[in-house]
């Protein structure tokens, strides 16, 4: 598979001159990525390239974009893979776009409560860059135009789960089960065909008064739902393990988002509601240890600027609905973002924080960065990954405090 | 023979008016109008290159395509930024409005994000892309927000020239006050000077070539001098055409994410 990879990018590159003449254009970015643990308790540390390349050409109303991108981490480890890889249609009234590509919905920053049409990569939590967190999926998608109007329609044929951490990863969330387990995967696959497709539409406006979407799917659940089988010990007949079961379920969400601005604030919103979604129970009236119940997530946020300091700050709440205390989630999961942001130096020196903060558990994630564009397309920042709290979303990963330097050519 | 004595009468009038109107003096408010209601055609695009350059001489070039479109009471723009090379499919597009105390409607794509963001409008204070151009500077800003005095009329460049003072109404606003050199017969800033909010010289725009396209005057050429921070801001337009039909379709969503 890699090899076909390498072969594939080096025929891209090898076919720029040739296609040159006919206007194909290549951009992209060289990165290095040197991140360390501040906590001295583990030797883990980032030492990554990365290769983006762009490739893109249109001939008429027909354009393709393929964007293949390496990783190459100190281990001599290669990853290579294609982040989207499309080709557009444009018509008068009506755009299609044919293959791997990200998708990207609803109006919140950092949150995906609408925005669930491609998966997320979550081998290093939250910290990539959204371009990096977000997987393509392989699908068509319609949209039609209708003055500030617009109707789109996806559908991807082959499911595409979250990527998870490996188990041995710093980043890895074990189960949480008092006895011994173990892991079966033969039920978290989704087959291949027709009837396991998923599909999503949302209309979208924007006005001069308010940019709003109204989106519906039918799909998947990305993150698998961990179903388990008690083990008897057949000496004394109790349950002394248990094996877990991860399986993806379908997933029905009806949502939407809106912008507007008020004064000097942008005011902004989304929430969904989820049909389908299974949670882990101790309810004895589900032997395999979870229960479906719908929920919702939404989040309401404002944009605002006190001179050139720009801030940010949204609320965001989860609620499980029809709760009982048999399940292991709570009820609700209330979690705050809050972004400070200001240029300096003609905008080529840019200081940021960015932080989640779990408002139940006490816990939170604070990214503060200093960017500086030493010239034009040529980067450099300093940044660092600070964890909070002991437990929730965030301080259970206490011990991942990072300092990291990035340095980035864009070409 | 009625008839004919009210056409005359109805020539005269509107003769002695034309008369009276040329040569009545104009106030600084009428001559700033002028200028911001300076025809421009209902559509226009060109190519912006973008040159800013420090005190130390070293300089960082942006390049953007743009269309714009006057609706009448409204007027939409988007941009395009095709360079430097980690901001290039980034678009801004852009909706003001003509009725005095509304706020302009904006959106920024970011090609890294993926999404269209509203962003408020309001900080038109705020410097366009690190250059020495405020979004006031190039053009936004409303003849209405400030008040304006004729100084007195000069030669400047070979030109005939108004020399007008605009003093914000608002309190605390980053200019104390602004002199433009408007050019008589073509309506355009030639010359204008910025004060601080102490009212030092801060900044100095010059307008170095304008031309008439298709029949309506355009800046070519101009140049920003921050002279307090000794920064410059070159500003140069190419390929500008005008009244071409641009369609309703370029200020939408649709092309701040498909862009060029």
């Amino acid at each position: 598979m890699v090899t076909k990879l390498i072969k594939t990018t080096l025929m891209f590159i090898m076919m720029t001159p040739m296609i040159g003449a006919q206007d194909l254009f290549l951009s992209g970015y060289a990165r290095t990525y040197l991140g360390a643990l501040t906590t001295g308790e583990s030797d883990y540390s980032i030492i990554q390239n990365t290769f983006d390349l762009n490739f893109e050409h249109s001939r008429g109303d027909v354009y393709f974009k393929v964007n293949p991108f390496l990783y190459h981490y100190s281990d001599d480890e290669l990853e290579l893979g294609f982040r989207q890889a499309y080709m557009d249609l444009y018509f008068d009234s009506f755009d299609i776009r044919i293959g791997k590509q990200q998708i990207v919905w609803g109006k919140g920053d950092g949150v995906f409560i609408t925005d669930i049409v491609s998966p997320k990569d979550m081998r290093e939590f939250l910290l990539p860059e959204f371009s990096e967190i977000r997987v393509g999926v392989t699908s068509l998608k319609f949209n039609y135009y209708s003055g500030n109007s617009t109707f789109e329609l996806v559908w991807i044929p082959v499911f595409t789960p979250t990527q998870m951490p490996d188990e041995n990863s710093i980043w890895s969330i074990k189960p949480n089960y008092p006895l011994p387990y173990s892991i079966d995967y033969s039920n978290s696959d989704v087959k291949n065909k027709l009837s396991n497709s998923e599909i999503f539409a949302k209309y979208s406006l924007l006005s001069s008064e308010i940019d709003f979407e109204i989106m519906a799917g039918y799909s998947w659940d990305d993150d698998p739902t961990f179903h388990s089988e008690k083990i008897l010990n057949p000496a004394n007949g109790i349950v002394d393990s248990v094996i877990l079961k991860p399986e993806h379920h379908r997933l029905a969400t009806l949502g939407g988002s809106f912008s507007t601005t008020i004064g000097p604030v942008v005011l902004r919103g989304e929430g969904a509601y989820y049909n389908g979604k299974h949670f882990q129970s101790t309810n004895p009236k589900y032997s395999d240890g979870t229960e479906e119940k719908d929920y919702i997530h939404y989040l309401l946020g404002i944009d605002y600027s006190i001179g050139d300091l720009k801030l940010s700050t949204q609320f965001i709440q989860q609620a499980i609905l029809d709760y009982n205390d048999y399940l292991l989630n709570d009820e609700f999961e209330n979690t705050m973002t809050f972004l400070a942001s200001m240029d300096f130096l003609r905008e080529t020196l840019n200081v940021e924080l960015f932080s989640y903060i779990g408002l139940d558990n006490g816990d939170a994630l604070v990214r503060p960065k200093v960017t500086y564009d030493f010239i034009d397309g040529f980067q450099i920042q300093l940044g660092a990954n600070l964890f909070f709290g002991d437990e929730g979303q965030f301080g259970r990963f206490d011990k991942n405090d990072m300092i990291y330097t990035k340095i980035k050519y864009s070409f | 023979m009625k008839l004919v004595k009210i056409l005359l009468m109805t020539m005269l009038v509107t003769v002695i008016g034309f008369e009276s109107q040329a040569q009545e003096k104009l106030t600084g408010q009428q001559i700033i109008e002028n200028v911001y209601y300076r025809e421009t055609g209902n559509d226009a695009t060109s190519d912006l290159t973008m040159t800013l350059i420090n005190s130390r001489g070293s300089e960082r070039v942006r390049e953007i395509k743009q269309f714009s479109k006057d609706y009448g009471k409204e007027e939409k723009s988007i941009m395009f930024f095709l360079s430097p090379a980690d901001v290039r499919n980034t678009s801004f597009m852009n909706w003001s409005y003509d009725q005095a105390g509304r706020d302009d409607d904006q959106w920024i794509y970011l090609p890294a994000l993926k999404k269209v963001k509203r962003i408020s409008s309001d900080s038109k204070s705020d410097y366009f892309m690190g250059s020495d151009f405020t979004y006031d500077d190039l053009g936004d800003r409303h003849p209405s927000e400030d008040t304006h005095k004729l100084l007195r009329e000069e030669k400047l460049n070979g030109e005939d020239c108004y020399v007008v003072e605009s003093i914000p109404k608002e309190k605390g606003y980053m200019y104390s006050r602004t002199v433009t050199w408007v050019i008589k017969d073509k309506w355009i800033g030639m010359k204008k000077e910025f004060y601080d909010e102490d009212g030092d010289h801060l900044k100095t725009l010059s307008v170095e070539k304008y031309d008439k396209i298709d029949g309506y005057w355009v800046i070519l050429h101009s140049e920003m001098h921050n002279v307090q921070k000794d920064h410059r801001t070159i500003m140069n337009l190419k390929n500008v055409q005008i009244n071409i039909g641009i369609d309703d379709g370029m200020f939408t969503e649709r092309m701040m994410k498909r862009g060029l």
